[in-house]
């Protein structure tokens, strides 16, 4: 059985005396146990937007999300009682200690406070965080603080973990930290669906990636799949300064050029 | 999991801030009304002579304590709830975070007003609490006002939440604090009785929720003659305010 099932997922945003701006525009997909999946594309892309309908925070405009065969808007309360969310923006509480906001927030998923406890413990062990358990959240580094964020979705041991741009803004080292941390936790078996506009980060650990622009998904398969499809497997050339030209492996950033004409990173910062 | 205990945990996690923070929680509920009771019910009320209402004799302090009581169920819902509840939407994301857990949006947003109501609550009861020790009121009167000071707190909180939805920033909730909040503050008949007002702006401050709570509870407080229409002109208020009030901050938050 799938996990999730998204079918068909239109969203628009409404304003007053203006058209409906189409942000997703009819995307389908599985996630499969034990699967990574990865939405990669630009700023703007609708991939934050396709999160946001996903977990039911957002009502989409047409479609269906089934989380565990339950219907996300019909009935949120079952469907995100298996979901794990680490959204875009830092969501953490800055009213408690890293220790206590993963305990109030296991207590959202009815997790009685001593296992809260327990499986708090177990997680800043895992995270790396445990010697900062009593320190408020403005007191830890932005590395730190995005990995209390991915620890605080996995206190309620869902099936499916949903990270959102987890590594946007990050350091390189603090990067790379948060790639081991969900590379081991993928590795238990577990599922997840993860959004990003850095493509070493969708190659590196997802399973199957969508490629996606302006609201749709160009297409969906395995990195190696994509790139082989679209590029090849000979070596490109780049040109890394003006007459100076540098042989490298394809990568997605290739396949995404080749599909839409534009950079990842380029429209990134628009 | 039901609905009420959803609302119950959203609300146990404010109440939680609460008691860890006690020292700041009780210096910044409860030391303001106290404040007030001092300088307006010892100081003012000590040269100015007793009124007459309605018949009966009350004491200036008695008269003022009991405004007091409608005002720190004001200042503490509405300011609470607005800037309190724009920093929680805004800067802590708290609603967002809360709301893809299994406790929807809409019971986050019950948990947030009935927290800023219970709140204002605990500082109005504390200031009933004074006033009954110190002799100006009334207890059997105490033993009626809790729907009171519910009902106007709640009204008042829907009135912040509602602001916080509708400011692009933080000094924005500045407009209504200044245009709508300070004036009901010193204009509702928590200082003075409302015949000192020219009639038409009488009638027109009997529009606001300030004036109905302040009368209703003077009334219970003091044992005078309870004006009815008052309970309505708050009910109508709230009836109006948490709806719209909720929905405003949905869309806030949802696009």
């Amino acid at each position: 059985m799938d996990l999730l099932s998204v079918d068909r997922l239109k969203k628009a945003y409404q304003s007053r005396g203006r058209e409906p701006f189409w942000a997703v525009k009819g995307i389908s997909f599985t996630l499969g146990p034990g699967e990574c999946f990865g939405l990669l594309g630009p700023n703007g892309a609708g991939k934050s937007t396709s999160m946001n309908c996903i977990t039911g925070f957002y009502q989409a405009s047409e479609g269906a999300v089934r989380l565990m065969g339950f219907d996300v808007y019909a009935e949120p309360r079952q469907a995100r009682q298996y979901l794990g969310v680490c959204q875009q923006e830092d969501t953490l509480d800055s009213d408690f200690n890293a220790f206590d906001q993963m305990v109030r927030y296991a207590s959202f998923f009815e997790i009685p406070e001593a296992e809260a406890r327990t499986r708090t413990q177990t997680l800043l062990n895992r995270f790396g965080l445990s010697d900062k358990a009593r320190e408020m959240v403005e007191e830890l580094s932005g590395g730190m603080r995005r990995r209390l964020q991915v620890a605080r979705a996995l206190v309620s041991q869902p099936r499916i973990l949903v990270l959102d741009e987890p590594t946007a803004g990050l350091d390189p080292e603090a990067r790379r930290q948060l790639w081991d941390i969900i590379t081991e936790y993928r590795a238990q078996g577990n599922s997840i669906l993860l959004s990003t506009h850095y493509m070493e980060e969708a190659e590196r650990l997802c399973d199957r990636v969508a490629i996606m622009h302006q609201g749709l998904i160009l297409d969906v398969a395995p990195a190696s799949e994509l790139i082989a499809k679209y590029i090849g497997t000979q070596s490109v050339e780049e040109e890394i300064r003006p007459g100076l030209l540098w042989k490298r492996l394809p990568n997605l950033e290739d396949v995404f050029l080749k599909l839409t004409g534009s950079h990842l990173q380029e429209d990134s910062e628009e | 999991m039901t609905s009420a205990k959803a609302i119950r945990l959203v609300w146990w996690r404010y109440f939680d801030v609460f008691r860890k923070n006690v020292g700041y929680s009780v210096v910044t509920t409860f030391v303001e009304p106290l404040l007030y009771l001092a300088s307006f019910g010892f100081g003012v009320g000590a040269l100015v002579p007793a009124l007459q209402l309605d018949g009966i004799s009350v004491t200036y302090r008695q008269f003022v304590l009991a405004g007091i009581v409608a005002q720190t169920v004001l200042f503490q819902a509405f300011f609470e709830a607005a800037y309190g509840g724009f920093v929680r939407m805004y800067y802590q994301r708290i609603f967002q975070a809360i709301a893809v857990t299994p406790i929807t949006l809409s019971e986050v947003l019950w948990g947030e007003l009935l927290w800023n109501t219970c709140k204002s609550g605990f500082a109005a009861a504390v200031v009933v609490l004074i006033g009954c020790t110190i002799g100006d009121f009334h207890w059997r009167g105490a033993l009626f006002i809790l729907p009171v000071i519910i009902l106007g707190a709640l009204v008042f909180a829907s009135m912040g939440l509602l602001v916080a939805a509708r400011s692009r920033s933080i000094d924005n909730i500045s407009f209504p604090q200044f245009l709508l909040v300070f004036p009901m503050f010193l204009f509702c008949g928590v200082f003075f009785p409302l015949e000192q007002l020219p009639s038409t702006i009488q009638s027109l401050v009997w529009v606001l929720p300030l004036t109905p709570l302040v009368s209703l509870i003077r009334s219970l407080m003091l044992g005078l003659p309870l004006f009815w229409p008052a309970w309505l002109i708050l009910i109508l208020w709230a009836a109006v305010l948490v709806p719209i009030a909720r929905r405003a901050m949905r869309a806030r938050l949802v696009k």
